[in-house]
């Protein structure tokens, strides 16, 4: 009985030690050893091919990073939640990660809607917020943003570049646009307003879905109506490949613009021979056209010969955690939130394996301001411009 | 005008697999009372072991609907056996709950064994060879799909109202205990009208698919869809259940077309309530009156 009291007095106090030596250790999420961060994908549902390659190409490439040794001595785990493209599965995602798993930092979250959604607990709670996978234009004039980096490009700034290029250079007259319902879909509709509003061509139609649709039939007849030369897609990779299709069966075949976030070759397969010759945008070099970006694409396809399928969105996931990577390089030993936010705050047109010419400072959280334009033919890249910058918001 | 038969086109091409969808909730509902919330979850399930037997074993397309529709009949038989039956003493509510069960059971070992990202399936008629009807246009796979729709439920029509097994089921939906007295096998019966309903799932699933694409939530939205054509034609009737799908699709791609794109999706639901306000028995269902 003695001896079991003693011993039950002894785990008591190991266990409280234990407790008491977490306690003590400086950052949540960040140990001697370890650095967790989270994200909630789309690993299911009409975006899934977003999540798996974005998710997938993140993975891949931290296993790189700590195969080869860690961030001085320190590993970085990723916990990745599906959130099945659904904005309030995503909010419980970010709570579960932030309170039970206690993560660093969030890096990405896919979801203009989903990080909307998101935002003001993941702002309240001060979490390190790496490049939200959203619109990066929805960020401008929201106060707090001690904690929140974006290294991506605004569907507003997007969708007016595309627009101008489509109208300047590929002689569209007039435009349709088959857009999602949500933030997403909006904020690329309304740059392509703009867009149009600058190059007196015309808005012939804008055409929505919903999340769950899955019939488009009336859709295509509506943008097939409207006389417009060129379709431009606001649209997950499911539905934006349904709706080309269904315009195909209707005998509509218009010039097609999209998003950079249906850049993945895998379309071709969802969408068939109609996706050839699409011209897109893109905001880092794409394979084939860089050997940095080639390397790196080699190293993800070695650890993961499933990233195949989606190279773009696998790169992607790189460039989201390449400048977090380096300013826990820059933060040293040290680690901690306010660490990291210097070390970001340091970046002047910095240039990772994958993403390019990012810029952060105290007064500037929008690292990212150019794109250019892309077509996909026969599941190549080909580059038609030099890099276009757009204004700095915030 | 050629517009509006446009609309029409496209809006019969998927009310006849809405149409399906039905079929499969009615039969099993006629006979047991049950209201199978897997459906499209088994449907799902269905479609994914056709595109396995065609894209792993390279089965032709035929032999692997086959293959899928008995695969998908003998599970939903086996729910029936190993599930439903050994709980008879739940309420029909409780059996309902044991579907929405099934439905998550289904839709995990779908997402285990095929993953969750999307898919396209094999299908052997073309969706970019177009026939043109003065100005309508129909693809190949529209009026293929529509066409197959349309012999299973004329060949259910005649399975039920013109044979003795179909008069079996008939007998046992209306008086399960007069039937079992009469000798008729009540236990097999209601384990045909689950592996029928089941196959039919499958079967709508396998056309659905290139108008979906292969995921393991593509029915998600056909089976709401075919819920509210079954409420429309009448819960209890399968003309009924193919005149609601019809009528669904149709009135579907109307409203997008003619009032708001946007609330289309909303249209099924709507309808829905309004059926139940003004005519709960559906259009040609009979079950409410009876009750009553």
């Amino acid at each position: 009985m003695r001896t079991a009291t003693r011993i039950g007095v002894l785990v008591a106090v190991l266990v409280l030690a234990a407790t008491v030596s977490v306690g003590v250790s400086q950052e949540r999420g960040v140990t001697d050893t370890e650095i967790v961060i989270g994200s909630s994908q789309p690993l299911s549902g009409p975006a899934a091919f977003w999540g798996q390659g974005v998710g997938g190409g993140m993975d891949a490439y931290l296993k790189w990073i700590n195969d080869a040794g860690g961030i001085n001595g320190r590993k970085i785990r990723l916990v990745l939640r599906d959130d099945g493209y659904l904005p309030t599965r995503a909010v419980a995602n970010v709570r579960e990660l932030v309170e039970r798993e206690r993560v660093f930092a969030i890096v990405s979250l896919i979801g203009s809607a989903n990080a909307f959604a998101a935002r003001d607990y993941i702002i309240e709670n001060q979490v390190l917020w790496i490049t939200p996978t959203a619109d990066a234009n929805m960020w401008a004039g929201f106060k707090n943003k001690k904690y929140l980096f974006v290294g991506y490009p605004g569907y507003v700034d997007e969708g007016r570049i595309l627009t101008t290029y489509a109208a300047k250079n590929e002689g569209v007259k007039s435009v349709a646009v088959f857009y999602q319902n949500d933030l997403y879909g909006q904020k690329g509709l309304l740059g392509i307003k703009r867009g149009i509003a600058d190059t007196k061509i015309k808005l012939a139609a804008a055409v929505s879905y919903e999340g769950p649709d899955r019939d488009f039939s009336a859709h295509a007849v509506k943008l097939r109506q409207s006389g417009a030369d060129a379709v431009i897609l606001y649209a997950t990779p499911t539905q934006g490949a349904l709706i080309v299709r269904e315009m195909a069966k209707i005998g509509f075949s218009p010039k097609l613009f999209a998003s950079f976030t249906l850049a993945d070759p895998v379309m071709f397969q969802l969408a068939g021979d109609a996706w050839n010759g699409i011209i897109l945008t893109a905001y880092f070099p794409v394979p084939g056209t860089d050997p940095k970006v080639d390397a790196m694409l080699d190293t993800l396809l070695k650890i993961n010969p499933q990233l195949r399928q989606s190279p773009f969105n696998a790169l992607a996931g790189v460039s989201f955690l390449e400048p977090f990577v380096e300013a826990i390089r820059r933060a040293g030993p040290n680690v901690t939130r306010d660490s990291v936010v210097r070390a970001l705050e340091s970046m002047r047109n910095w240039n990772g394996e994958v993403i390019r010419g990012i810029t952060f400072s105290p007064q500037r959280h929008q690292g990212l301001n150019r794109i250019y334009i892309i077509k996909s033919e026969n599941r190549q890249y080909k580059k038609l411009t030099d890099w276009i910058e757009y204004p700095v918001g915030y | 005008m050629a517009l509006l038969a446009q609309y029409v086109v496209g809006g019969l091409a998927v009310g006849s697999l809405y149409a399906l969808v039905a079929l499969g909730i009615v039969l099993l509902y006629r006979t047991s009372r049950i209201l199978n919330f897997a459906h499209g979850d088994l449907a799902t399930f269905g479609t994914f072991i056709a595109f396995a037997l065609i894209s792993a074993a390279h089965w032709p397309f035929a032999a692997a609907s086959a293959g899928s529709l008995l695969a998908t009949a003998l599970v939903g038989a086996a729910f029936f056996f190993l599930v439903i039956r050994p709980a008879k003493e739940a309420t029909l509510l409780g059996k309902i709950v044991i579907t929405l069960g099934l439905a998550l059971i289904l839709q995990g070992a779908t997402a285990v064994f095929w993953g969750t990202d999307t898919k396209t399936m094999p299908f052997p008629l073309s969706d970019t060879k177009v026939y043109r009807l003065g100005e309508v246009v129909i693809s190949q796979i529209s009026l293929g799909s529509f066409a197959v729709g349309l012999v299973l439920m004329a060949g259910l029509y005649v399975l039920v109202q013109r044979t003795r097994v179909g008069l079996a089921m008939r007998a046992v939906s209306q008086d399960t205990v007069a039937a079992q007295v009469l000798g008729i096998p009540v236990r097999q019966i209601f384990a045909l009208t689950w592996g029928l309903a089941s196959a039919l799932g499958a079967a709508a699933g396998i056309l659905l698919a290139p108008v979906t694409l292969l995921d393991p939530y593509m029915m998600l939205d056909p089976f709401l869809k075919g819920f509210a054509a079954a409420v429309l034609g009448g819960i209890d009737s399968m003309p009924g259940a193919a005149v609601g799908g019809l009528l669904l699709g149709m009135l579907e791609a109307l409203f997008g077309a003619y009032v708001s794109v946007k609330f289309k999706t909303t249209l099924a639901f709507l309808i829905i309530i309004a059926v139940l306000v003004v005519r709960p028995e559906g259009l040609l269902g009979r079950e409410y009156k009876r009750r009553v």
